[in-house]
Order: C-alpha cells, then structure tokens, then sequence
C-alpha cells in the first residue's frame, strides 16, 4: 500500500484537486430556483439529501419504509434501491456481454472457415458496423418489448458486432505456419479449431473485451433511458424528471464505480488466461 | 526403421502473381528418396527449394506430375510427413510438454502414454527440467528444440524441414546439427532438409540434391564419415562437393576448373 501510494501520489492529488474543484464549484455556482436542486451540486449535497431521496424508489413495503405511501426516507431504504437497481443493469449487462461474445466469437469462426464465406459477409458486415448502435433502440424495443430480455439482446447485439469483426481479423491476421504445423502433425479441422485457431487469436479476442466493456454499459443505459422501466439508468430518468441533479450525479457515480470495477475483474482474468503472452514483442499487450 | 520411400514423379508447379505473370517454380522433377535417407535440397534462394518441400508435405498444390508415399499418391497434409519450419512454430500458448505431446494427441493416443513419449523426446533433445516451462521462458535454440521434439514425438517416419536453423546464430546451429544427426542415426526416420548453406549439407547428408531454377541439376551422395568436423570437410571428396556445388550456384571461380576430383 506504502509503495502504491508513492508510486501512484500524482494522479491520487490529480483526482483530489479535481474533487475539491467541484465542490468549491458547487458553492460558487448560482442555486437554481427550485431549492431542492443546485446546477452543480456539492459533495455534502450528493452524499447527504440526494442519497436519502434514493429511497423514494424503494416501492416493496419490506425491509425499509415506503416514502411513496408515507413512510420515512431512509439511508437503508436507499441502499436498497440503489441495489435493486444495480443488480438488474448489472445482470443485463453481464448477461448481454456473455451472450454477444459467445454468439460473434463461434459466428466467427464458422465463418472464418472459407474465402468464400469471408467475402459474402464482408460488405453487409461493414453497413451494420456504422449503423449507430442507439438508433437501434427503438426497434429492438418494438420487436422484444420493453424488457430485460430485450436490453440483454440490445447490449448482445452491440457488443456482439465488435466480437464477430474481431473474431474474424483476427483469424486472417494469425499466422498460416501455426496451422500448417498442426497440420503436418495429423491434427484434425476441430482440433485445430480449439488449440491452435482459438488460443491464437485470443490477444486480440481481449482487446475487443475491454472495448466492449464501455460500449455494454453505453447499451444498457441508453436501453434503461429510452424504454425499459426498471435499473440504473432508469433512475437517471427519474432524477431528470424533478430536477434532482445530486440524484444524477450519485448515480453517475455509482456507473462509473461498476464500469471501472468490471475492467479490473476482466483485466485479472486475461492476466490469468494470456499468462503464456511474451511481454512487449511488437505485439499490443491488451494488459499494459 | 520405417519403410516408405518417396517418389516424385514429373513434378511441375507454377504460381500466378497477383500482377498475372506466371512463375514456374518447379519444372519436371523427378526424385526417389529410399527410407532412412538423409537429403539436402540445396540451391539459391527463390529455386524451388521450398516449394518441393512443401509439396511433400501436401501444403502446396502440384500443377503436374504426382508424389507417392509408400506406393500411396499424397493428398494434403499428413502425419506421416512432420515439418519443422524456419520460422516460429512452437505454439507459444502451450508449455513445452503439450507442444511435444501435439501430434500424439491429433493421433487419439491416451494421455498417459503421451505423456511419457513426450518426457522421452524432451530429454532426447536436452530439455530435461524445461517440460513445463512457457515457449516464451526459452532462447530461439530451445524452442529450436521443442520443435524437433515434437516432429520426432509424433511418430512421423518421414520428416521435413525448411532451413530449421537459418534463424540460429552459429555457435547454436552447429548444437542443433549435431543433435539432429545423433537424433537421426538412432531412428533412421527419413529426412528431407532444405538449406542453401553448403556446410550445413555437407555436416548433415548422405545426398545432396541441388536444384537451380526449379530443376533437379545435380544428386550427389555424400560418402563422409559422421561427425563431420572440420578436419572431415577439408577432405578431398567434401572439396569436391564444394567446388561441383558452386559451379551449380554459379560461383565457381573463373579460370580454375571446377570439377577437380
């Protein structure tokens, strides 16, 4: 901790002069007629009167009273409704990164096999590459519904996109003499598809991890703004509707905690998987 | 010692560049190599050394003419033809272990037996204490060695190699001549070696092949005694190689005849 600190002193004062900027921000800044909302609202605020007002989303007469049918606004009850909330975006997430990575990764690879098949799926490939992910919203919320199933398929879907292009690069870009070693040695298609193909092209499978770590979080939330009726964007929303900016900043907070959490679960688990990686050898390290 | 012997009938091959030009890179080659041989392709670089390898290997398409293995006519890859390439091969996801175990594994063999099979190359080849080590711990001489490990491993009996060593710095190279010479006089499996260095054939060969714009010029067998230092080399019989071999690669000395012996 010691030698983390003095190696990290720095940016820990960068953050701190930043914090402490917003907050004698927030006390500069002019308050906006409605009183219950400063434009930039201080620390005090955000970690006083609007984390207790997060307890008006708390709607189960269990655990915690109701604010909504007279009850008292509570601490417990707001870490209660920020953790119902939580863990709905969280599963969505987390669920929409697993399937869009499976379903782009086989898709391609499978379709990684022949020239021909490169080819049929090269130019419709780049039209759905630019076509902006949060135009698509609305339609998938038309074809699923406003529902969880539909943000997992949204987030899956985005995030999918980027695995499949990766998928695919990545299998032209791999070096031939690997699978004609495999070759020569009497592997078969499917052997060499799981040790050979798979494990090589695994550097570059976890760049697109880490790339879609903040494009699954866009997703979600921006599914959570536009129609489904529960999770953390949700409460955005619902900040937004009473001008409750220390609520928004309280939950942005909470965003970027979760984000930042999911890259450092993700970076140790690809420290785990690409042990065998030589470090810095003209290769970009997705680890550094 | 294993006992299929590799003819090569009428081999052509050409290549279409992308700008439409057509390259011949072998014309009409024709070849036996007897089970347990040792033969050196030698020739420049760009004469088809290469892709007559490659072709044995069934990596490369023939335009004309037909390789048999043992009698069979080859269609693609097999694992009876292992090849050790120039470049890299050694799959540095895998600790050297499971790289040595890899073709026994493509084969279906148990695990268990694998297992001991690899242990036995990996010690043939001097790398007792390094099974479990990562490719990425070794030198390029070792992983030099992991690779001739693992063709040995497999069970192939016909072994292929294109400039294995011409990565190597000297002192290494002339290590890992002397093992594959050791490793082929105690299995006899038949090796196919594509070099353009003339030493390197004249320490390794029993035959040295030149070819010279993807023709067959020239099949001299090398009747030197192994090892084959230096004192062997400076004899008569290896300088007469020599000189015939230059004069192929068009370097022999004007004014001076070549073919002296």
């Amino acid at each position: 901790m010691g030698a983390w600190l003095r190696n990290n002193w720095i940016s820990i004062t960068t953050v701190f002069v930043l914090a402490l900027a917003w907050e004698i921000g927030g006390h500069l800044a002019p308050t906006s007629p409605l009183r219950e909302a400063p434009i930039v609202p201080p620390w005090e605020y955000v970690f006083g009167p609007a984390l207790i007002g997060m307890s008006d989303y708390w709607k189960i007469q269990l655990f915690a009273p109701v604010p909504e049918l007279g009850g008292a606004r509570t601490y417990f009850g707001a870490l209660l409704a920020m953790g119902y909330h939580s863990a709905l975006t969280l599963f969505r997430v987390s669920a929409g990164l697993a399937l869009g990575a499976l379903i782009g990764v086989g898709l391609g690879l499978v379709i990684s096999v022949s020239e021909v098949t490169r080819r049929m799926v090269a130019t419709p490939l780049h039209i759905i590459r630019m076509c902006p992910l949060l135009a698509m919203i609305p339609l998938f919320q038309f074809w699923l519904g406003a529902t969880n199933w539909s943000a997992i398929c949204y987030v899956a879907y985005g995030v999918g996109v980027v695995y499949f292009v990766g998928t695919l690069n990545a299998v032209a870009n791999m070096p031939r003499h690997y699978i004609e070693t495999a070759q020569t040695l009497g592997a078969s298609q499917l052997l060499i598809y799981w040790r050979v193909i798979l494990p090589a092209i695994m550097p570059e499978l976890f760049s697109s991890v880490f790339l879609t770590l903040g494009l699954a979080w866009s997703a979600v939330i921006g599914a959570e703004y536009v129609g489904v009726e529960s999770g953390i964007g949700r409460m955005i929303i619902w900040a937004e509707f009473f001008s409750h900016t220390g609520r928004m900043v309280l939950v942005t907070i909470f965003i970027m905690l979760y984000s930042t959490l999911s890259w450092v679960v993700m970076r140790s688990i690809a420290m785990r998987i690409l042990a065998w990686m030589p470090k810095a050898h003209g290769q970009i390290n997705p680890l550094s | 010692m294993s006992g299929l012997p590799i003819r090569i009938e009428h081999v052509s091959c050409s290549f279409t560049h992308a700008s439409g030009t057509v390259v011949d890179a072998l014309t009409d080659v024709s070849l036996d190599i007897a089970p347990g041989e040792f033969v050196c392709l030698l020739g420049r670089s760009g004469h088809g050394k290469s892709t007559l390898l490659r072709s044995l290997a069934g990596l490369n398409p023939l335009t004309s003419g037909r390789i048999t293995v043992g009698g069979a006519a080859i269609e693609g890859p097999s694992a009876e033809r292992g090849m050790v390439f120039q470049e890299d091969t050694v799959f540095p996801w895998m600790r050297v272990q499971e790289n040595v175990e890899f073709g026994q594994r493509a084969q279906g063999q148990p695990p268990v037996k694998r297992a001991l099979s690899a242990r036995h190359w990996i010690s043939a080849v001097g790398l007792d204490g390094f099974a479990h080590s990562w490719p990425k711990e070794l030198s390029g001489g070792m992983r030099k060695r992991v690779a001739i490990a693992t063709v040995f491993a497999s069970g192939a009996p016909i072994l292929l190699m294109d400039e294995p060593f011409g990565s190597l710095d000297y002192v290494t190279r002339m290590d890992l001549q002397n093992l594959l010479i050791d490793l082929w006089t105690r299995t006899r499996r038949t090796i196919v070696f594509v070099t353009h260095d003339i030493e390197e054939a004249l320490v390794l060969a029993q035959r040295i092949v030149v070819l010279d714009r993807g023709r067959v010029v020239d099949d001299l067998p090398v009747r030197l005694a192994q090892p084959r230092d230096e004192e062997v080399r400076a004899q008569p019989e290896a300088l007469a190689i020599t000189k015939t071999v230059l004069r192929h690669l068009g370097l022999a000395r004007p004014g001076r005849p070549a073919a002296a012996a």
